[in-house]
């Protein structure tokens, strides 16, 4: 998938700048946005996702310019899939039910279908004997299991991720990102914001490094772990693997 | 189990059925041996059977508090859910109308209310009829409560609740409808649950302004016998008829719906 980004800037009502002149053209099948805290990352994810507009700049994919007016936002956002940091799945309901929910009621599935293609995913992800339970039931990594079962079962385009392991303990951040592999090497393109390093070298082909709101250095993720260009990444690499083994 | 196992459960314990049962009939007991050691004091006999005679009468004042308080229970809500929408509109002075309304409502006492409302309000208005006086007065009053357990319902939606549901591709009527609407009902129903029972007891008011439910019935009963403490603690045994199923079942809805840590 090509993702190309012409100057996307974001200033929130506050005034402040979180997003400055991001200009980025890549193809990649899995893309990590890294970067310091505060720096941006999420803002671009979220637009990208269509949640919030740019203030100013164009945003394309596959070279067809998302527009980011509501009437065609809500379908922009139909095809592709969102995980949040945490707290995404809808309380009210069921690990199965959270799935079924945008089937039914946003992509006009039947409700045996979208049973069914719940039930399957849940299986997949090894979590039938869970599928009953409510979000408070479930473990945080079960959780984020749910929530990219339910981005997927849609069969998005591009499945959009916001840190979805800082949240959990290290054992249950094996589970999710295991899982996130399996998806990526089934063919689904995906872009997410992680702090996981090791995920973003192994498992994603390209790298975005943002910080303080500017584009700070791009391109291979390869490359960019063993050869950083510019001091800023460097520094954020040794700090980040630092206690790495 | 050991003897005092039966009055003292340990710290991780979950109590039993049998310590549940035997403790509750102990507390139940020491409760009533206070008021009868009061009533031996004062020497005075009691007798419910004159009780027997007035029972059409009763059981029609008992219908009709519970008919007045579930039609309360209805225009209250219906109060309550337009002024907590009210209290979050843009059109300022709608915004306020609704916040004087709640402190207003809820700052004064309901005899107070019933009062005014009913021999001012009502007499200008021409409000005759007192059952729908009363219907009125209570709703007013309890709206003011329901609305503030609703706005606080509306407050307790995450805002990551509405972005999931925007991220899925749901439209804003269909968030409303799919996510907000039943997590505010989920969250609210207990404390909603437990204003009705407010709704039973605070009906007894009316009896001010004679309109004919329960505790009007029984005091019209006593002023013929004289028989008040009989009349009264009979009174109390009806209320609580009504209110302890709602409280027991206010306590299951809390149960289950506690799913935030």
């Amino acid at each position: 998938m090509r993702i190309e980004l012409a100057g996307v800037t974001k200033v929130f009502t506050d005034g402040k700048k979180v997003l400055d002149n991001i200009c980025y053209s890549e193809d990649f099948d899995a893309l990590a946005i890294i970067g310091p805290s505060g720096g941006g990352k999420s803002t671009l994810l979220r637009i990208l996702g269509g949640l919030i507009s740019p203030t100013t700049g164009e945003v394309s994919f596959d070279g067809s310019k998302v527009s980011f007016d509501e009437k065609h936002l809500i379908h922009y956002r139909r095809k592709i899939g969102f995980v949040f940091q945490a707290k995404g799945l809808f309380y009210h309901l069921t690990a199965r039910q959270n799935v079924i929910l945008p089937l039914v009621n946003v992509h006009g599935y039947t409700k045996t279908g979208a049973a069914t293609t719940a039930d399957n995913l849940l299986d997949r992800f090894g979590l039938s004997a869970d599928r009953h339970k409510f979000p408070h039931e479930l473990s945080g990594g079960q959780q984020q299991r749910v929530a990219i079962a339910r981005a997927i079962a849609v069969k998005p385009k591009l499945l959009l991720l916001d840190e979805p392991t800082s949240a959990l303990d290290p054992e249950l951040t094996g589970e999710v990102l295991d899982m996130l592999n399996e998806l990526r090497n089934d063919g689904l393109n995906i872009i997410l914001v992680t702090h996981e390093m090791g995920f973003a070298k192994k498992a994603c082909d390209k790298l975005m490094f943002i910080v303080n709101g500017k584009l700070a250095e791009c391109g291979e993720s390869k490359n960019l772990f063993t050869r950083p260009r510019t001091a800023e990444l460097a520094a954020f690499l040794s700090k980040v693997l630092e206690w790495n083994i | 189990m050991p003897f005092y196992r039966l009055f003292i459960k340990g710290v991780n314990d979950k109590t039993t059925l049998l310590q549940k049962s035997f403790n509750i009939i102990i507390a139940v007991a020491l409760f009533v041996l206070f008021f009868f050691l009061s009533v031996r004091r004062l020497d005075i006999g009691f007798d419910f059977s004159f009780l027997w005679s007035f029972r059409y009468r009763l059981a029609q004042g008992f219908a009709a508090t519970v008919e007045l308080s579930l039609v309360s229970l209805v225009v209250s809500l219906l109060l309550g859910f337009l002024s907590a929408m009210a209290n979050n509109s843009r059109v300022l002075a709608i915004s306020y109308f609704a916040r004087v309304y709640v402190q207003f409502f809820r700052g004064t006492p309901m005899i107070m209310q019933v009062y005014l409302f009913f021999y001012i309000v009502g007499t200008a208005w021409g409000v005759d009829n007192r059952f729908l006086a009363g219907v009125l007065i209570l709703s007013i009053f309890e709206g003011a409560y329901i609305a503030e357990i609703i706005r606080g319902g509306i407050d307790s939606i995450e805002p990551t609740q509405l972005e999931a549901a925007k991220a899925v591709g749901l439209e804003s009527r269909q968030t409303l409808r799919l996510i907000v609407l039943p997590q505010i009902v989920k969250r609210t129903l207990p404390a909603l649950a437990g204003q009705f029972a407010s709704i039973i007891k605070d009906s007894s008011l009316l009896s001010l302004i004679s309109v004919i439910e329960l505790t009007q019935t029984i005091r019209e009963i006593s002023a013929t016998n004289f028989a008040i403490f009989e009349c009264y603690i009979f009174l109390g045994l009806l209320y609580l008829a009504l209110t302890f199923p709602i409280s027991m079942y206010t306590r299951y809805l809390e149960s289950r719906f506690s799913y935030e840590n």
